[in-house]
């Protein structure tokens, strides 16, 4: 079990990896299910977790390894990895209640496909496994460790109105600037 | 607004605007990407002894570099100033959980670094980057992994992490058509717009008038 306090959290923002074996004769389906999560170019399915910033799935076929490197002895996997990390807003616990509930239909066609995940993974169940599996992080840069992913979509929305209202308001007259700011961003405060 | 201001005003919105479409995304795998977020994945395998480039074994000085990056806020200041990056993390296995058979139970005869990076605009530059203003930092976070080449020249160092690189298999981005930067403005902008929201209906209309040129100024760099 990860130990509290390391390198996974900076500001409220939280580092999430789990890396978990897949089985034997899985790697396939479990490469082309994840190819095709976007179907036909629609949203992931992470978006339904709505504290998540960026995310990946990530499956390791082996280390690299490179005889001019001098390295004295190989080192390989024994078994495909695949590797899941989240960047996300807030506690981990919660977000991982959310993800096994929210992506329990997908939960079967991904770690149902590695080794020891329980039957029906979703809910507690999924979540022992996910927090079994989980890696520390040791350093996490976060370039704005303090916002959500709520905030940071409403400010770029306005960011994008501000540009607009900037444009179209100028030459206004005081009186009537002041009422198209109020209009477009009056009781928002 | 004098002319000044105005002319900085628009150049300002002109070179940020956002973008309405992926663009600037380029040199990596399709499944890198989503949107302007390109996704890097890097494992390195770490030597157990030092040598002219790390001369402290990379098991022992990394957890240090570690716990003194992150006690030491200072010292991410230049990652900071590459302001296409999102989030990044770097992670040292020595072993991973257990599952059961068929998964083997053992220690790595090695560490292993993961490290990964979400960040927009080009994959070549931003190695380029990395390289030349991470030059130090570049070296003491691979200095000890085995094949690293030194950060500069780039055209080694790109082979390299290329050579390491694993591509993902499903990449996600909350918000695709934001830059780093673009996000960061946005939040710097909604600093400095809240209080003239908050104040604006309790101002006669020339001292809205004052506060709002002052407001645009303040905000050229965010828009």
């Amino acid at each position: 079990m990860p130990r509290a306090g390391l390198g996974n959290q900076t500001g409220q923002a939280y580092a999430f990896m789990a890396m978990t074996p897949v089985k034997p004769g899985e790697e396939a389906a479990l490469e082309a299910y994840l190819h095709g999560l976007r179907g036909d170019g629609g949203p992931s399915p992470l978006a339904k977790l709505s504290r998540t910033h960026m995310a990946r799935f990530v499956i390791v076929a082996d280390f690299y390894n490179d005889k001019s490197w001098k390295q004295r002895k190989e080192e390989h996997l024994d078994l495909r990895y695949l590797i899941f990390t989240s960047n996300l807003d807030g506690d981990i616990e919660t977000y991982l209640d959310e993800l096994c509930e929210k992506l329990a239909p997908e939960a079967q066609e991904i770690w149902g496909r590695c080794v020891g995940c329980p039957a029906n993974p979703k809910g507690q169940v999924l979540k022992h496994y996910l927090k079994h599996n989980q890696i520390n992080t040791g350093i996490f840069f976060a370039a704005y460790q303090d916002a959500t992913v709520p905030r940071v979509k409403h400010c770029l929305h306005q960011r994008e109105r501000m540009i607009e209202f900037a444009v179209a308001s100028q030459g206004l007259e005081p009186a009537a600037l002041q009422q198209a700011f109020l209009h477009e961003f009056g009781g928002e405060a | 607004m004098t002319r000044r201001e105005r002319v900085a005003y628009v150049q300002g919105v002109s070179a940020q605007a956002a973008p309405a479409t992926p663009i600037t995304a380029t040199g990596t795998e399709a499944r890198n990407l989503d949107g302007q977020a390109i996704a890097i994945t890097v494992f390195s395998t770490i030597r157990p002894w030092g040598n002219v480039i790390a001369p402290i074994p990379g098991r022992i000085f990394l957890p240090i570099l570690f716990v003194v990056t992150r006690r030491i806020p200072k010292l991410t200041v230049t990652l900071r100033q590459l302001s296409f990056i999102h989030f990044a993390r770097w992670t040292v296995i020595t072993r991973l959980p257990h599952n059961g058979a068929p998964q083997a139970k053992k220690r790595f005869r090695y560490p292993h670094m993961y490290f990964e990076s979400n960040f927009n605009g080009g994959w070549e530059e931003y190695i380029d980057a990395f390289s030349h203003i991470l030059t130090k930092g570049m070296t003491a976070f691979w200095g000890s992994s085995y094949g690293f080449p030194k950060p500069l020249p780039t055209a080694q160092f790109k082979q390299y992490i290329n050579a390491n690189e694993t591509e993902a298999a499903h990449y996600y981005s909350a918000y695709p058509d934001a830059t780093s930067s673009m996000v960061q403005r946005s939040l710097k902008l909604d600093d400095t717009l809240t209080p003239l929201k908050r104040n604006a209906e309790k101002m006669d209309p020339d001292e809205f008038a004052k506060a709002y040129r002052t407001f645009l100024t303040d905000v050229q760099d965010c828009l």
